[in-house]
């Protein structure tokens, strides 16, 4: 038998939290002398390739790394230059006054990335470092899903590449695990240890990336109400990037009571709207994607950053902040962090406390301050479900009626919210302005579902060009998923359940929130023998992980794709 | 068991090749990629070895860049590699192609099989194996889809026309793998990370893949190359491009596309039920 194969740190995902935890860490390891062996192991064939992102982001910790990042081939789309803040109306837009645009949605100055092109630069840029290196081994292994964490005991000891075949041989060891894969296996570290007793709240975020007529580089919407109006936890954004490229893109939370959110149809609807019409005239779609942001916060933040031999970075940690849609600098930042002190922890060999020193630099440095001054963000809306179900729309109508102020003044006058006290409650949480430390509850996102929910009627613009719409199949194509032969990474655990549920939905005439919700067309029914029976085609996924999150029945699980199978989202 | 696998690198099928003007390929500018074909003898060489244990030798005869290959037939699972290059094997036709893998292989050492593609995407003849196992002497089974090891004799499912045959031989024999065989798995964790050691190592790496020449492997100059090759291509002929005539029913409904087909008359009147 081969000897096992063995690292000092292995970290699990290209993500941007780990390539920035490698470049720090082998900087200091540059100075210091420090001998290091270090794998990287990734799902997607090519870095970035499973990376979708908006993304807005501050440079800071970028900039702790390099500082020369403006000039050192770092690929950054341009810079805000105007960014605004918007209230869709069906036909409408209504920008807000500057002056009232809460501070974590001003953008200005914020660098615009292709988050998928960044990754690719970071993971090149790293090997082209460690073999400057001597004392330093670097093996990276894209096309490689971790698929399986391994433990001695209770210590994180490695993980499985592989679930079949030969342990000797799938298994990488390590001293310590680094977590940055968005919880795609670290769920399972954080269940078994029971290290989140608050569970984390999930929006699916989607987009799409059209290279248009218009130069719209440097400014960027964020925008409110329209198509989404049934109370459901959302936002709109459009980035205009370099190379008259155009993101446009909706978040959509998934603690809804709607059991069909529908986020791809959703996003169409979107581009209905007369205003991106405009913008994307005579353009054409480039790509597609989507993926699940971790928007739980503070309150969803667990217990112990960490276990032995293990630290959770980035989402997978859940550093998000949904009140201002940021969580680049913060996942970099766990990585620059975590780097400082293995660097240290391999200097001394002294793992002691690693969990809990992580924890402590993490919430005592800028990362803990604004997710502490953002906690009540969520909690004000879920306390509040009319400020979207009801005040947003009647806003909404009114910026299609002309005139916005008057129409949410009206609205404000004829029903408040709640008692007023109620009301300042509800902006203090929002502003982070009240104090109060009550650990606040959430329910799980399926939880919340109400098959019987009603959604409002949107009313969409019938004058959107129909090339630019595209039906959920169309989509899938521009995601480029492609998958090696006898792929089955989504196990559905009990046919039983799903019949169930089907049964429920069919009756309610609705499709099942698998079916609806999926970015890409996989979940259906199948009529086996008379009975219908949940079915998917899995060659169509794109690796989200809604439907993990809103199966009613928690019958899902999206393992991650192997052979470096899954979609192309390089340029998103 | 001493297995050798032949490889070949290939223009990528989905980039454009450059022809020159002689109608050979410019495989300078051609992006490249480990013949198709040539992952099923490699699937089948990997498979020998883990029943019936031994090591695997993947050789490939080609330009320096063929070593992109042949590291990924280690990141694979192979032992080792040999690269056999040489400015004097240009323009080798099938016959000194042969003669020069013949020459690697007699290089090599003993063997008990050596597995070769079906064909190549490029030349595309199937001669290559068939020409080694004459001039090496040994029996030769084309097109296997599926064999086992008896004592010393290899028992062989061959695709024929219209279905199969069985047919068995004994070792050393060559071994030609048809693209109806199993599969080549994803590359393996433990050699992935070998790959890097070698790039990392040089002399490790000059080990197991060893770059031979024309004079190392005792070939005869005269056998290879243009010299060596009978063949003369008498005329290529560009028999233009498929594709650029397509619609996108994008964001179009379904009946416009049915209308456009019927349209087309591309479909046979009769055929059509409305
Ligand atoms: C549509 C959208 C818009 C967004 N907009 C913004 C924005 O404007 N500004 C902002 O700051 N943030 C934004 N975010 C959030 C931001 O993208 C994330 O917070 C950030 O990318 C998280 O980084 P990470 O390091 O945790 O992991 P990621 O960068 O997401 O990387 C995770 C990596 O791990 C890999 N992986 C997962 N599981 C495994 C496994 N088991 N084995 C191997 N590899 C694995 C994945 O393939 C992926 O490469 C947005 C997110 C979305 C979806
Ligand atoms: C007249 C003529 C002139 C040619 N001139 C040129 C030229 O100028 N420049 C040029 O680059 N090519 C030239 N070729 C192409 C070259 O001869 C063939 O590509 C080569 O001989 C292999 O034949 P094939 O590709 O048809 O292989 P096939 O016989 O179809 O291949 C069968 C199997 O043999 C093995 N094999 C074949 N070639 C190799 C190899 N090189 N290394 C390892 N294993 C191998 C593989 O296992 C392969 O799957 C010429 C061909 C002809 C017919
Ligand atoms: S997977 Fe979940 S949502 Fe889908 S049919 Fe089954 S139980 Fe229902
Ligand atoms: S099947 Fe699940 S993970 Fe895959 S695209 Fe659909 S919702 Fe996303």
């Amino acid at each position: 038998m081969s000897p096992p194969i063995r690292y000092d740190l292995l970290l699990v995902g290209g993500s941007a939290s780990n390539l920035i935890l490698a470049h720090r860490l082998l900087d200091l390891a540059a100075k210091s002398g420090l001998p290091l062996t270090v794998a990287l192991v990734e799902k997607s064939a090519q870095f970035g390739a499973h990376i979708v992102s908006g993304a807005l982001t501050k440079t800071h910790i970028l900039e702790k790394v390099f500082p020369d990042f403006k000039t050192n081939g770092f690929p950054i789309e341009g810079y805000v230059t105007h960014s605004h803040l918007s209230v869709l109306g069906s036909e409408e837009r209504w920008d807000l006054p500057h002056a009232i645009v809460p501070k974590g949605f001003r953008k200005e100055g914020h660098a615009i990335l292709t988050l998928s092109h960044a990754i690719r630069w970071l993971a090149e840029q790293l090997q082209v470092k460690a073999k400057a290196l001597t004392n330093v081994v670097l093996d990276v292994f894209p096309g490689f899903a971790a698929q399986e964490i391994l433990y001695a005991g209770e210590r994180v000891a490695g993980v499985r590449v592989s679930a079949s075949g030969d342990v000797s041989e799938d298994a990488i060891f390590a001293e310590l695990t680094c977590f940055g894969d968005k919880g795609f296996l670290s769920k399972d570290l954080v269940e078994r240890f029971a290290l989140r007793p608050n569970p984390q709240l999930w929006s699916v975020g989607i987009k799409e990336v059209w290279e248009v007529d218009l130069d719209c580089q440097g400014v960027v919407w964020h925008t409110l109400g329209y198509p989404i109006l049934d109370g459901t936890f959302s936002g709109g954004f459009v980035y205009g990037l370099g190379h008259k490229k155009l993101a446009i893109g909706l978040v959509i939370s998934l603690d809804s009571k709607n059991p069909n959110l529908n986020p791809q149809l959703r996003l169409q609807q979107f581009k209905a709207h007369p205003w991106i019409q405009e913008l994307i005239q005579g353009g054409r779609l480039l790509k597609y994607g989507a993926a699940v942001i971790p928007e739980g916060g503070y309150y969803s933040l667990p217990t112990r950053f960490g276990v032995e031999g293990a630290l959770l970075l980035g989402d997978a940690l859940g550093v998000l902040d949904a009140a201002s849609l940021s969580g680049l600098d913060k996942s970099m930042e766990t990585g620059y962090i975590a780097a400082e002190l293995l660097h240290g922890a391999f200097v001394d060999r002294n793992f002691e406390d690693l969990a809990e020193r992580y924890k402590r630099a993490v919430m005592d440095g800028f990362i803990g301050q604004e997710l502490y001054a953002s906690r009540h963000f969520r909690r004000a809306f879920l306390e509040n479900d009319r400020l979207l179900g009801e005040y947003l729309p009647a806003v909404c109508q009114s910026v299609d009626q002309g005139h916005p102020w008057l129409g949410s003044l009206k609205f404000g006058l004829g029903k408040p919210i709640q008692r007023s006290t109620e009301t300042f409650q509800a902006l203090g949480l929002i502003l982070g302005r009240i104090s109060g430390d009550k650990l606040f509850r959430y329910t799980p996102c399926h939880e919340n579902i109400e098959p019987a929910f009603t959604q409002p009627a949107v009313a969409v613009s019938t004058q959107a060009r129909p090339e630019t719409i595209l039906s959920r199949p169309d989509a899938v194509f521009f995601a480029a998923p492609r998958y090696h032969e006898g792929n089955r990474h989504i196990e559905e655990f009990d046919p039983q359940t799903c019949r169930r549920c089907i049964a429920i939905y069919d009756r309610l005439g609705k499709p099942t929130p698998c079916i609806a919700d999926c970015t890409a067309e996989v979940h259906r029914i199948d009529e086996a023998g008379g009975v219908r029976v949940h079915g998917m085609s899995l060659e169509n996924c794109i690796q989200c992980r809604t439907c993990e999150i809103v199966c009613p029945s928690v019958n899902l699980r999206v393992n991650p794709t192997y052979e470096g199978s899954g979609p192309d989202f390089y340029g998103l | 068991m001493k297995i050798f696998v032949l490889i070949k690198q290939v223009p990528d099928q989905g980039a454009k090749a450059g022809i020159n003007p002689d109608g050979t390929i410019d495989r300078a500018k051609a992006k490249r990629m480990l013949n198709p074909f040539d992952r099923y003898a490699l699937e089948a060489a990997l498979h020998a070895r883990r029943l019936y244990g031994g090591t695997v030798t993947a050789i490939s005869m080609g330009p320096p860049p063929a070593i992109e290959i042949l590291y990924e037939a280690i990141a694979h699972g192979v032992d080792q590699a040999i690269l056999l290059s040489d400015r004097r094997l240009a323009a080798s036709d099938t016959l000194a192609t042969a003669y020069a893998l013949y020459c690697t292989v007699r290089y090599a050492g003993a063997f008990d099989l050596v597995f070769c593609g079906l064909q190549t995407t490029d030349g595309d003849t199937a001669q290559v194996g068939p020409q080694l196992a004459e001039r090496l002497q040994v029996p030769q089974i084309t097109y296997c889809e599926k064999f086992e090891i008896d004592h010393s004799e290899i028992v062989a499912r061959r695709v024929i026309e219209g279905g199969s045959q069985t047919v068995r031989c004994p070792l050393p024999a060559v071994v030609t793998v048809a693209n109806s065989a199993p599969r080549l798995a994803y590359k393996t964790l433990r050699g992935a990370r070998r790959v890097q050691q070698l790039q990392r190592d040089e002399a490790e790496r000059s080990r197991v893949i060893r770059t031979v020449n024309l004079d190392d492997i005792g070939a005869d100059p005269v056998r290879c190359g243009l010299k060596g090759s009978p063949t003369i291509v008498a005329a290529t002929e560009k028999v233009g491009e498929i594709g650029g005539n397509c619609t996108l029913y994008q964001g179009k409904p379904l009946q416009q596309l049915v209308d456009d087909v019927l349209a087309a008359q591309v479909i046979a009147p009769e055929l059509v039920k409305r």
